[in-house]
């Protein structure tokens, strides 16, 4: 009896035994051979559809650039020709588009004709379809009216003309309608495996057909993991190099920073504390993001912010440069400007939107305790106020919260303002702000489409983002000259966007602080991978030396 | 036997029914909408909303939920178009599944190993060291155990996979991380349970019978400390087989641990009452299980309504 006791010991140490041996020598570092051209890169979250009308989030939207081809493509900041054979110049005063279309072919055999853009497009703004991101669509003949309810999607303003010629008429010039024909609202979409696969199309490889430089494989539609494999059949097949892109999920830092080491990716994403530590490593690279975080004031609950002299006060009371080294510290840049610079060159001027004003806008932003006390002073006799006590609304990340925090200290240090952090869930930031419940808020945007307006639109009187309810007539009247008098005319156009962020920063109607930098550790022997203004890196014409 | 358990299956029916109910209503309380989007236009979302069947009276939306739940129908997903949740749920199960069931083992395994050492050293430096263990199992939480496994064994010795999914070798440390609570805890329960029977009468006579300490342990106190374990270990089990936010994340591992929290931030309403479904119907089988598997380990126990 005494042996079938130890028996046990025995079996149970044995078996752990076995399980700590069983697979040792299968990891280790696996350097690429000159001739491997697989690249394995990481996302943070799945794939949640891969039907172009209903991706609305990037993960999405980078596996569906890299397997759907739409009008246009970016190659980095430039703007070049997908599906169409140029970018065209529009007719009619601006509100007519004729786009010749390429010979090319979906992955099943089919040619990529224009009605397939008719289809797919006339299905978007379909209420049936529950497209969110349908609003992309206003402006286009009907569209409103569609999504609406009030007209049939056939009434929508797009026609084909011929299998290789796709007219789209708009109601009113939309300078900045070619920038938006790169997003997946406004792919083509064969009707035959639409129709066939009903409502599993987008939900599995299986149901799907593409037309870019890769096909999805692999893909179970809720999986972690999935592969991109060259499209033989893509139009620019000759310039694709890189021929696998092996996909994994990784949401923890850590893991994917030991992963990036252990050769395991080519390309991991950071944040936080590994963004910090890998900032300084030779393989970092900063993806800049459309994307702007700011301090917005309720001027309609606080009627002391719509005084300038006290916004301003507070815009130079923070020092950016010491809170995005020391509180954020993951890559992200400050910026004197809601627009985020590397989202749209100037034409008029040949260089970067915010690289381009012509006022100083430093001068608004840059850290200057005394000046600041002084306008604050001088801000609260204008109002006649001796003090205001305010509560700051932030979200409940960890990166957020040191945020509040810090702006709290900082702007502590005006006489007379007592600042309380709130933090909560982002869902219930989102409600609060646009319900108007809140004092000051730490508030974000990114770019719907590579353009000024995109950021500049928000902070119009009327508009439904802007919830501090900023308003000044002359950056108003900018504005709506922008989109409709000067409307194609590029010159006056931009003149008026440079004009209006001018204004804007020198009256911090809101309080710009930093633009997001996205961190990553890239394996350098790739090489013309590009990354756009849409956030989304491009594949075609890369290599792996 | 046969009455007594139809007897539980009609119980566990109602809760069921009750707790589909209660979170039907709670869910109405979230804040947000599964369109948390800001962008849309609120003309937009009211479209939505209408082709979601979200604009309908609450108590309307309640039947419609209630009729597809009973025909096992949990609709589609929100946050993955098309998607219906049983299709999600069966996708991403698996990995949890699996390695809650080999955390369970290994975990219940060492745990009343280790318990039952201790016990039997009682106040000796074995019984410390294992009840230090034990207290480390419990109070170090399993990612900063995931983590401290993941760097050491994976990246700085290569013994392991640092994650991702792929093989039974990259389930071993992930198993190791999740068995560490239930180790510790059956340990801890083992080693009350099995002092309290040493020292009971009927152990007093197997000793004065002249059987050794080992027969002793074997054939009488292990059997019979193990009895309240089996209570724990029911829940345990079930918390363990459908997986951990944090070793999942940690690990890549694509099981449905995360989904328990997505759901809830992004309101995915069919997901939420499928994801709580399951676990209700999982806890509560598990425990009619164990409350009948007690009859056959223990002949003290009688079921009620046995015999009658």
């Amino acid at each position: 009896m005494k042996h079938r006791y130890f028996a046990i010991i025995g079996t149970v140490g044995l078996a752990a035994a076995l399980l700590l041996t069983a697979c040792q020598g299968k990891s280790g570092a696996n350097a690429k051979s000159s001739a491997d051209t697989t690249w394995s890169r990481m996302e943070k979250d799945v794939i949640t559809t891969m039907d172009p009308s209903l991706i609305t989030d990037s993960v999405s939207g980078q596996a569906a650039a890299d397997t759907y081809e739409g009008l246009y493509r970016y190659y980095g900041a430039e703007l070049e020709p997908g599906v169409a054979k140029s970018v065209v110049k529009p007719t009619q005063n601006g509100t007519v588009y004729t786009f010749k279309l390429r010979n090319s072919k979906w992955s099943n055999g089919d040619p990529v004709t224009a009605k397939d853009f008719v289809f797919a497009w006339r299905r978007t703004v379909d209420p049936a379809t529950k497209s969110q991101y349908a609003y992309l669509y206003t402006g286009i003949k009907n569209a409103d009216q569609i999504m609406a309810g009030k007209k049939k999607a056939d009434t929508l303003g797009v026609k084909a003309l011929d299998d290789h010629t796709f007219q789209v008429t708009l109601e009113h010039a939309i300078p900045y309608f070619g920038t938006m024909m790169v997003s997946n609202a406004f792919y083509p979409e064969n009707q035959k495996v639409v129709d066939q696969a009903g409502k599993k199309f987008g939900t599995q490889s299986k149901y799907l057909v593409f037309n870019g430089p890769y096909k999805l494989t692999k893909w179970n539609g809720t999986g972690n993991s999935w592969t991109e494999v060259k499209n033989p059949d893509y139009w620019n097949a000759k310039d694709i190099h890189v021929n696998k892109i092996n996909v994994q999920v990784v949401k923890d830092a850590s893991t994917a920073m030991n992963l990036f080491q252990a050769g395991k990716l080519d390309d991991a994403q950071l944040d936080g504390d590994q963004a910090a530590q890998a900032k300084s490593q030779k393989d970092y690279k900063g993806m800049k993001q459309s994307r702007t975080t700011y301090l917005e004031f309720n001027q309609k609950k606080i009627p002391a912010f719509r005084n300038t002299k006290l916004r301003q006060a507070v815009s130079l009371a923070i020092d950016r440069q010491e809170f995005v080294k020391k509180v954020l510290d993951d890559g992200s840049i400050s910026t004197d400007t809601v627009t985020s610079s590397g989202l749209a060159k100037d034409p008029t001027t040949g260089k970067d939107f915010t690289k381009s004003l012509t006022a100083s806008t430093a001068q608004y932003t840059a850290f200057n305790l005394a000046k600041a006390k002084k306008l604050w002073q001088e801000g609260l006799q204008e109002t006649g106020q001796k003090s205001l006590d305010i509560t700051l609304l932030s979200d409940d990340t960890s990166a957020a919260k040191r945020s509040a925090e810090y702006f709290q200290n900082a702007l502590g240090e005006l006489p007379g303002l007592k600042i309380s952090v709130q933090p909560v869930p982002f869902k219930t930031r989102i409600a609060r702000s646009m319900a108007g419940n809140f004092d000051m808020v730490i508030s974000g945007w990114g770019a719907d489409f590579p353009d000024p307006i995109s950021f500049l639109d928000l902070f119009t009187t009327d508009n439904t983002y802007n919830f501090g309810h900023y308003s000044n007539k002359q950056y108003d009247a900018l504005i709506a000259a922008s989109k409709t008098t000067d409307a194609t005319n590029e010159t006056k156009r931009w003149t008026d966007l440079r004009q209006a962020q001018e204004l804007l920063t020198k009256e911090e109607g809101i309080v710009p602080v930093y633009q997001m930098v996205q961190s990553h550790l890239v394996n350098p022997k790739m090489q013309g991978m590009t990354y756009s203004p849409n956030n989304l890196y491009n594949f075609i014409g890369a290599k792996i030396k | 036997m046969v009455k007594y358990v139809l007897k539980r299956i009609g119980y566990l029916l109602l809760t069921l029914f009750i707790v589909a109910s209660i979170t039907f209503f709670l869910m109405k309380l979230l804040p947000g909408t599964p369109f948390n989007n800001p962008k849309i236009p609120a003309a937009q979302i009211a479209i939505l909303r209408k082709q979601y069947g979200l604009d309908l009276p609450v108590w309307q939306q309640y039947l419609n939920y209630m009729v597809g739940i009973a025909h096992g129908d949990f609709g589609e997903s929100y946050q993955f178009a098309g998607q219906t949740v049983s299709y999600l749920i069966s996708t991403r199960i698996g990995p949890s599944l699996q390695l809650g069931v080999q955390a369970m083992i290994i975990g219940t395994l060492l745990g009343i190993l280790l318990g039952a050492i201790a016990a039997i050293r009682k106040n000796t430096w074995v019984d410390a060291t294992a009840t230090i263990f034990a207290i480390i199992g419990r109070s170090i939480p399993n990612f900063v155990f995931a983590a401290l496994l993941q760097f050491w064994l994976a990246y700085k010795w290569r013994l392991f996979p640092i994650a991702l999914w792929d093989g039974f070798s990259s389930s071993i440390l992930p198993t190791l991380a999740l068995a560490m609570a239930p180790l510790a805890n059956t340990a801890r329960f083992m080693r009350t349970e099995m002092v309290d029977v040493l020292s009971s009468d009927y152990i007093e006579l197997a000793k004065s019978k002249g059987e050794s300490q080992w027969q002793v342990v074997a054939k009488h106190a292990m059997r019979n400390s193990m009895i309240p374990i089996v209570t724990i270990i029911g829940p345990m089990a079930v918390d363990l087989m459908l997986g951990s936010l944090v070793v999942e994340n940690v690990f890549a591992i694509p099981g449905i641990g995360q989904q328990f929290v997505q759901s809830i931030t992004t309101n995915d309403y069919p997901v939420i009452m499928g994801l709580t479904m399951l676990y209700s119907v999982m806890l509560t089988v598990v425990i009619l299980i164990v409350d009948i598997l007690y009859g056959f380990i223990d002949p003290r126990i009688r079921l009620s309504g046995e015999g009658n």
